[in-house]
């Protein structure tokens, strides 16, 4: 992976985009892309929360480091 | 759905889900050829299949649990260092990888394909899909053995820990075409693995770690549901169990017999039970 601070930044902003989104579908307020119209979306929360993590992850590994 | 019904799809749930013959075809077919009355669109059939599918994760789990508390540790040793230091690492990262288009699509994706394919007819159609694609992932890997025995051929070939991300991540995604009845999802991943270089038994292994998650997490979030559902939770509950057993049991079969076996007696079985399963549904409907 390519080592940036702003390659990391932006990929720390999406993980906030994600936990936002994840929060939106649990507690019902977002309602894209579900099979149903009303209520809360665990599913799509999860997911969102899981994409977060991951987006979290690659922004450490995107960090630059001190060497070894 | 009687008791007995119940334990039998218990028991093929869990000895059809890792091999690579769609559990989700023979859950389609199966009640179909035997006339069985229940209705698989039925609000109380998907809790079931929850219920079976956490009994299958839960085999795995068990199977796995020293690799597991590995992988668990591994990620997030990685995860906080920001780079990879080890197998247990590198793996936990592929299994990420891997997990997440799985995810995206199932979530998306996942409850269109299956209403758009639910038939028996095209369950059929899709079974002997899957064995066309078993042969092909044999046939494709062939061209790239050397050596006269079997050791000797798959030497050549890498453990789970090496495959590319890249590879990771298709194969992952690959899993979203099990949500159409008839394609395994252990099959296209061991196939994927295969062409990514895998050994079979490494690629059997990284199938098994890769549907951990993805199975664990869709059943997980459905329990609350399934709690206040009304259905018949003791039966659904001995079936589940009955499923991590012949999943567990079914798991230790595959990576024996993937040590110097391959997937074309699957694909054979497939082409034959899709082209029984459309005659007999065309002659005694």
């Amino acid at each position: 992976m390519t080592r940036s601070r702003s390659v990391a930044v932006a990929l720390g902003v999406v993980g906030v985009v994600f936990i936002i989104v994840a929060a939106l579908y649990a507690l019902g307020v977002l309602q894209i892309a579900t099979s149903s119209t009303s209520g809360p979306h665990y599913k799509h929360a999860v997911l969102f929360a899981v994409l977060a993590v991951a987006s979290f992850v690659a922004a450490n590994f995107a960090r630059p480091k001190a060497a070894l | 759905m009687s008791l007995a019904q119940a334990l039998f799809m218990g028991l093929l749930q869990g000895a059809s889900e890792l091999f690579p013959v769609s559990s989700l075809g023979h859950a389609v077919l199966v009640p179909s050829l035997l006339h069985w009355s229940f209705k698989q669109s039925d609000p109380s059939f998907v809790p079931f299949l929850v219920l079976l599918h956490l009994g299958t994760a839960s085999a795995l789990l068990v199977l796995y649990r020293q690799q597991w508390v590995a992988l668990v540790r591994g990620f997030f040793t990685a995860a906080i260092a920001g780079r990879i230091r080890n197998d247990s690492e590198r793996l936990a990262m592929l299994l990420l990888v891997g997990t997440i288009p799985a995810a995206i699509l199932g979530v998306f994706l996942e409850s269109r394909i299956k209403s758009l394919f639910a038939s028996p007819y095209v369950a059929a159609g899709f079974l002997m899909v899957n064995g066309l694609l078993m042969l092909g992932f044999e046939f494709l890997r062939r061209r790239t053995e050397r050596g006269a025995s079997r050791t000797e051929q798959e030497a050549h070939f890498a453990s789970a820990e090496r495959i590319s991300f890249r590879a990771a991540a298709i194969v992952g995604a690959c899993q979203a075409l099990a949500f159409i009845p008839g394609i395994s999802r252990s099959g296209v991943t061991i196939g994927g693995g295969l062409i990514a270089g895998l050994r079979h038994q490494e690629a059997a292994r990284f199938s098994f770690l890769l549907a951990t998650p993805v199975i664990l997490g869709a059943g997980l979030v459905e329990v609350p549901g399934l709690l206040t559902s009304g259905v018949p939770i003791g039966e659904y509950v001995a079936a589940a169990v009955l499923s991590g057993i012949a999943a567990y049991a079914s798991a230790r079969f595959l990576l024996r017999y993937f040590r110097s076996g391959r997937l074309d007696p699957y694909g054979w079985y497939c082409i034959a039970a899709g082209l029984i399963s459309l005659a007999l549904l065309h002659f005694n409907p």
